[in-house]
């Protein structure tokens, strides 16, 4: 079996479990310890909620747009899942973002950059209040790089 | 170690009266001075120096040269005709003596230092040319000119520090990306802050070039905090690090140019700023809301960096950093809510500019 599929309702459980685990002592290491205190600060009282979509998925990964809809509370994650163009989009912040740039997250290119490089977008939601915690953002961004899974050659 | 290197080549410059030089004093001592007066000459020194003379002049002036006119804003006729005569030319600037100075003379707690600074406004150059274009698309006739002008200014910065890194850093690479991918490990996580803000307010201004509110959001990060306190508070501990040491005469005549050309950012985004607050005064309320999600990312830091090797240490940064935020809101006459004093209290700088 392996890997889930990229885009998955596996590969949102993944996430789930990358997300409440945060990120590696490896990533963690390279950063001062204030940051991560700062991080889990966010994180413990983060009330808001992502949908995060592929405009143009891959027919062979399922309908288009797809989102991964992150929602947080009480310091952990309430809820992880794909969510398809026919299902209602509730999320505080509906963020986008091309196939390639999910591919190129997924083989590891930098989450800060992916935002700054304007390769992921902020389509609804109030941009002052989502960039007071984004470096929270782009910390759990990088995970959500992480999480193994398969995709189409 | 420092002070007789330091006294040594106060010697040397005073007996060489050499052309980069003229003063040793300080990096910081500008701290303990305050606001300086500028001579008629001096500021006529500062205005008509070329690529060949701009050594001589003191980076200290140059700052202070900034806000020389922000209580009485230029217009942007003014601030173009200006630019007609400033621009330089980049590929003018010879780095071979700053290669020597890099590999033989400088150490490598200095070298380490200065690229942690450096590899800010490498790419911090990179993105305010490349958001700036959709900032044109609502502007008036004249300042279309003005930031016709910007964009060309920055482009130049972009290459001055990709020249920097290739010829005196020696990173390797082809394009133009492929350096600044090469100096990215040096820039902070905290970049993003001020930078992807940046990037998002740009696509914000793409969607809708006339809303005249993302536009101050958008000028308040990027002419008031980007460039008129970040920029300026680390431009000076690189340049007066230069001074100070007598190293780098190519990159001190190339970032002070290029010091010289954000005074020009600086008092046309602060005029734009005015005007719009002039125009609707309820438009204050959006530079406030800007600053307040600047200021709360502005206390986190992800790496410590150790200025000490460029005679700052980190207070005396934060404080360069307070007087110039303090300076632009002031002169330009932007009053903080309460609330916002108090944010200010807890900011640390973000290493970068534009
Ligand atoms: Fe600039
Ligand atoms: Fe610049």
């Amino acid at each position: 079996m392996g890997e889930p599929l990229f885009f998955s309702a596996q590969w949102a459980d993944a996430v789930c479990g990358a997300l409440t685990a945060g990120p590696s002592k490896e990533h963690r290491d390279g950063k001062l310890p204030e940051y991560w205190d700062y991080f889990e600060l966010v994180k413990s009282a983060y009330p808001a909620s992502w949908a995060l979509g592929c405009r143009d998925l891959p027919a062979a990964l399922g309908k288009c747009p797809a989102y991964l809809t992150v929602r947080w509370g009480g310091g952990s994650v309430t809820e992880c899942q794909i969510t398809g163009p026919d299902d209602p989009l509730d999320a505080t912040y509906v963020l986008g973002m091309d196939y390639d740039g999910w591919r190129a997250l997924h083989d590891g290119y930098d989450a800060q950059r992916t935002v700054m490089y304007r390769k992921i977008l902020l389509e609804e939601g109030n941009l002052l209040e989502f960039f007071t915690t984004i470096y929270f953002f782009v910390e759990c961004l990088a995970v959500i790089g992480t999480v193994p899974a398969r995709r189409p050659t | 170690m420092r002070l007789l290197a330091h006294a040594v080549l106060t010697a040397r410059c005073e007996i060489q009266g050499g052309a980069l030089v003229a003063e040793r004093k300080s990096p910081t001592a500008v701290l303990r001075e305050g606001p300086r007066a500028l001579s008629e000459a001096q500021v006529r020194e500062i205005e008509e120096a070329d690529l060949g003379s701009v050594g001589g002049v003191d980076i200290d002036d140059v700052i202070e040269y900034v806000h020389k006119d922000l209580k009485s804003l230029p217009d942007f006729i003014t601030l173009y005709r200006k630019y007609l005569k400033q621009r330089w030319d980049v590929y003018d600037l010879d780095f071979t003596q700053d290669k020597i100075d890099w590999t033989e003379k400088m150490s490598e707690e200095e070298r380490q230092s200065f690229i942690a600074v450096s590899s800010g406004f490498h790419h911090g150059e990179r993105q305010v040319e490349i958001e700036l274009p959709v900032f044109m698309i609502g502007a008036s006739e004249e300042e279309k000119l003005h930031i016709a002008a910007q964009i060309e200014d920055e482009a130049r910065h972009t290459v001055f520090f990709d020249r920097f890194y290739r010829e005196v850093v020696g990173l390797a690479g082809d394009g133009i990306m492929d350096i600044l991918d090469a100096s990215f490990p040096w820039v902070s996580e905290t970049f993003v802050g001020p930078f992807g803000l940046l990037a998002y307010q740009a696509d914000e201004v793409r969607r809708n070039p006339y809303d005249e509110r993302a536009r101050v959001r958008y000028g308040t990060n990027y002419f008031l905090w980007i460039e008129g306190v970040l920029a300026l508070s680390v431009m000076k501990v690189t340049l007066s690090y230069a001074r100070w040491r007598g190293f780098l005469p190519a990159y001190y005549a190339g970032f002070t140019a290029t010091c010289r050309d954000e005074s020009r950012h600086v008092q046309g985004g602060m005029r734009y700023l005015q005007d719009a607050v002039r125009k609707d005064p309820s438009m204050i309320s959006e530079i406030h809301d800007t600053l307040r999600t600047i200021l709360s990312l502005s206390g986190v830091a992800s790496r410590r960096i150790y200025f000490e090797p460029l005679g700052w240490t980190e207070q005396e940064v934060q404080t360069l950093f307070f007087q110039q935020l303090r300076r632009k809101l002031n002169d330009v006459g932007i009053d903080l809510p309460p609330d916002l004093e108090v944010l200010l209290e807890q900011v640390e700088p973000t290493l970068a500019g534009g």
